[in-house]
């Protein structure tokens, strides 16, 4: 138990990024980034889209598909943050203070999805089978009509995001506006409203997964999707935050703060959900393959044949076994550099299982991998790490005028 | 009783988390409480509510002896539901086994030092919930002396059990989790087994010393101790989820509408839960008052129970939200048949019960008067009961109305389903009965733990009066 004395003492200004590091630049740099390489993927995507596309598309179809599988990528972080915020102020948990903001920095990115989704609606014949006329004989198809009309799904789309943002925009406005105040009524107010907003983050966050991937592949239904993609968010943010984290002490910001025992508990809080997103996965193809309803096993048919099986085997390996057993140890959670390549791997399987899950709804005939994949993961990244530092640097990197922030800084496992 | 929580400013950083035992008691003094149930030699209502527990277990071992006499027909079973109230009642037993694990390993993974309260009758429970669970499909298979087939054993007939069954499944993940719910609780029992050894005297000092394996609190005992418990945790962990998971195949695994679908492992997880907890605050509510434990089970920890109840209650609405949805979405017609079937059909007033009961009524919980209500927290706790039984009753009627409408059939209990059904109450209260004065019903030895007492830190002469600084010194503790 660390004395009083040993404590690092965090103020407004002893926490605000240093003016000459790197992440002062990267709005600027993201946003270069992102424009360049979604540009580029845009053009190299139509080139082979073109002849896909069929009549009803634009022709960029695999620009649009490689799109979509980052925007779901990059979302995932979004939202788990945001789940991250919400579930520290309902439980009043005390180790996380310290690390909140970094969470609460991707949660702000939020409402930009508003602007990033709007590709997905110029590309929706691209992607969407749904969105072609209805062919009289696709009897399933013609009783979701109503579900799939073009309007309700716009609507949905702008009430998802619209929930999202008010509930990350009131949740970062009261932390931030601590950050001056120190008005513990805040802290009870953040606390009061999450449970509403876990109401309202399950809903949102089902519909969104079930609208923009599910739909893909319109005839199929899995009552678990939701809670699969809420894993894999949950996951993906939790090795984001820890990366996170640790690139703003490398830049020199909250060097005493955050300690071994944070990234300790980042690390359990991350394993947990790689363990809980394959029991989410595993109840899901269990249940399908051993039933063998062929309305439901056609979704892991078109997964394991034209090159796609050497993927179905891949994710769970990537995706659990190996993390699984290398997060495991205590000293790999308690080691930056260990802690960080499992982060970094986890981030890297994530993907894996957006790609798996998106692509063969459209690349069914065969397992390939385009530029324009890399293109829009890093362009996406660009200009959402671009508006994670801008927000990094409006303020302090830590809420630090939290009442309770003394009890995460003096946190230690035992 | 509930000043300690108002005078604390919760956000204060060091002294706002609430002390987690009341009235400034000492190591002696908790234990002293949870010694004196056993201890005291004669409790009128102990008698009574022992005695009639008893009786009711005359009613169950009437009706399973006749039933091993006579076979499976004396039930309501016929032709489309072949599997009636004795599946019911074994996912509902099981479910009930699932909160003492998850207070034991989960909350304690999760650091909520809350739990010390009450895990262990949480445990004890969940030991004498799963005792209940395992009669019924022990009973159901009729020649219950042919039991052992279930078991791969080998045989001169080269005759296997199916390994392809979720049937089989659960023989082995029940009696597993069994096994392991055993040891936990035992493990955590040791010693608290020597501190009744200790002050017990003749034929008693010797049982009690017997169970406790010779444990005489040296730091060497605690090292291994506390790491066995750490290790019993994680592994129970996966057990949790994983017993009602394969509950869960049991029916999920069909082709049957209704049965087959994919949320149902992880709603089966949240039911059971939600259930179990339902029947901690059942029984706990009462317990703590006949034997005055009012100041170690809180109103606090009833208050974090409800606070359980009502998330783990949102998640089964949400997941028969999501299959109402997905029945209708999918198109399929027999799907969004037995869905209105449930809604609107025979089973209608179940089906609305089941909703009523655990959808609507943990609702109640948001409100903060209402969860530091005791009598509406036994109240809605009973209701989450007859709710829960009440959805496995509704998931196992789909059978009725199966694919050929010529064969469908509306489901009646006979006397001697109810009278089993009422009798494994009496199998579960005797047991429970017999535990409450036998077994220390706290764990005495991890209460003390979180006592401001307990932490390295603290200085008596600073101790004296107001609670506030206790909690210093407990926030110190929690670190």
């Amino acid at each position: 138990m660390s004395a009083h004395a040993d404590l690092p003492h965090l103020t407004y200004e002893n926490t605000q990024l240093p003016k000459e590091s790197l992440w002062r630049k990267f709005p600027l740099i993201g946003i270069g980034i992102g424009v360049v390489c979604l540009a580029l993927a845009f053009v190299l995507g139509g080139s082979e889209g073109g002849h896909e596309g069929g009549e009803h598309g634009g022709g960029h179809q695999q620009f649009y598909l490689s799109y979509l599988t980052a925007f779901m990528f990059w979302l995932a972080i979004s939202v788990g943050a945001l789940f991250f915020v919400l579930i520290q102020h309902g439980t009043r948990a005390g180790w996380s203070i310290v690390v909140r903001r970094i969470a609460e920095n991707w949660m702000i990115l939020l409402p930009f999805f508003g602007i990033l989704v709007i590709p997905l609606f110029i590309g929706q014949h691209d992607l969407y089978h749904w969105s072609h006329p209805i062919a009289p004989d696709d009897l399933m198809l013609q009783r979701k009509a109503t579900y799939y009309d073009s309007t309700f799904y716009t609507v949905r789309t702008i009430a998802i995001i619209a929930i999202w943002t008010l509930l990350a925009t009131a949740l970062y406005r009261w932390s931030t506006r601590q950050d001056k105040t120190g008005d513990g009524k805040l802290s009870h107010k953040m606390r009061w409203w999450a449970p509403l907003g876990f109401v309202a983050f399950a809903i949102t966050t089902t519909i969104g997964a079930i609208d923009w991937m599910m739909s893909l592949d319109p005839h199929w239904y899995s009552t678990i999707f939701g809670v699969y993609y809420f894993a894999a968010s949950v996951m993906a943010s939790g090795a984001v935050i820890t990366l996170s984290a640790l690139a703003l002490q490398k830049s020199g910001v909250l060097k005493d703060a955050i300690t071994t025992e944070h990234y300790h508990d980042l690390g359990k809080w991350t394993f947990a959900f790689i363990v809980f997103w394959t029991y989410i996965a595993f109840s899901q193809f269990f249940l399908i393959w051993y039933a063998n309803i062929p309305e439901e096993t056609i979704w892991f048919g078109h997964r394991l044949v034209h090159g796609w099986e050497y993927v179905s085997v891949f994710l769970p390996i990537a995706h659990f076994v190996l993390p699984f057993f290398f997060l495991m140890s205590r000293h790999v959670k308690r080691r930056r550099l260990t802690l960080a390549l499992g982060a970094g791997w986890l981030l890297f399987a994530h993907y894996v299982d957006m790609f798996w899950i998106i692509q063969p709804a459209v690349h069914g005939e065969h397992f390939s991998i385009h530029i324009a994949d890399l293109l829009t993961l890093v362009g996406l990244g660009g200009v959402l790490i671009g508006g994670f530092a801008w927000f990094m640097g409006r303020g302090p990197t830590a809420p630090v005028q939290d009442p309770r922030l003394e009890e995460s800084l003096r946190f230690e496992n035992f | 009783m509930a000043t300690a929580h108002d005078t604390i400013d919760p956000l204060d950083p060091v002294k706002g988390r609430a002390p987690l035992i009341l009235g400034n008691a000492s190591f002696a003094d908790i234990t002293n409480a949870v010694a004196a149930p056993l201890e005291q030699t004669s409790y009128k209502g102990w008698w009574l509510g022992f005695g009639a527990a008893v009786l009711t277990l005359g009613v169950l071992l009437i009706s399973v002896g006749y039933l091993v006499w006579e076979g499976t027909g004396i039930w309501g079973l016929q032709n489309p539901v072949g599997w009636g109230w004795a599946i019911v009642n074994f996912v509902f037993w099981v479910g009930i086994g699932h909160a003492g694990t998850l207070i034991s390993a989960i909350l304690f993974l999760f650091r909520q030092k809350w739990r010390t309260s009450i895990n262990r009758y949480a445990e004890a429970m969940t030991i004498f919930a799963v005792i209940c669970a395992l009669l019924f499909p022990t009973i159901h298979v009729g020649r219950i002396w042919l039991l052992y087939w279930v078991f791969p054993i080998p045989n001169q007939m080269a005759m296997w059990p199916n390994f392809m069954s979720p049937l089989l499944w659960d023989v082995f993940a029940v009696s597993t989790y069994f096994t392991v719910s055993l040891l936990f609780w035992y493990v955590g029992l040791i010693p608290d087994f020597a501190t009744m050894r200790d002050r017990s005297k003749g034929l008693r000092q010797k049982i009690y010393g017997g169970f406790a394996l010779g444990w005489r609190g040296s730091m060497r005992h605690w090292v291994n101790y506390e790491k066995a418990y750490l290790i019993l945790a994680a592994l129970s962990t996966p057990l949790v989820l994983s017993v009602h998971t394969i509950v869960s195949f049991d029916f999920a695994v069909s082709n049957l509408p209704g049965w087959h679908t994919t949320i149902f492992p992880p709603y089966f997880v949240a039911g059971a839960i939600f259930s179990g907890f339902a029947m901690v605050l059942t029984l706990a509510i009462p317990a703590r008052k006949i034997f005055h434990l009012e100041h170690i089970i809180t109103t606090k920890h009833l208050e974090n129970m409800a606070k359980i109840i009502l998330l783990t209650g949102s998640l089964v609405g949400y997941a028969y939200g999501m299959e109402a949805f997905v029945a209708w979405y999918s198109g399929n017609e027999y799907e969004s048949f037995t869905f209105s079937h449930r809604m609107f059909g025979d089973y209608a007033w179940a089906y609305w019960i089941m909703i009523t009961c655990n959808v609507v009524s943990p609702q109640f919980f948001w409100f903060k008067k209402m969860r530091r209500n005791v009598t509406v927290l036994f109240i809605l706790s009973i209701f989450v009961n007859i709710g829960m039984w009440f959805e496995r009753f509704v998931i196992t009627m789909s059978l009725s109305a199966d694919f050929i409408p010529s064969s469908w059939d509306y489901y009646s209990p006979t006397i001697w389903d109810i009278s089993t059904f009422i009798g494994s109450f009496g199998l579960f209260f005797t047991l429970f009965f017999l535990f409450l004065r036998f077994i220390p019903m706290v764990a005495i030895a991890e209460v003390k733990t979180v006592l401001p007492q307990a932490d390295p830190h603290w200085h008596p002469e600073s101790a004296h009066g107001a609670d506030a600084d206790h909690a210093t010194k407990e926030a110190h503790a929690h670190g």
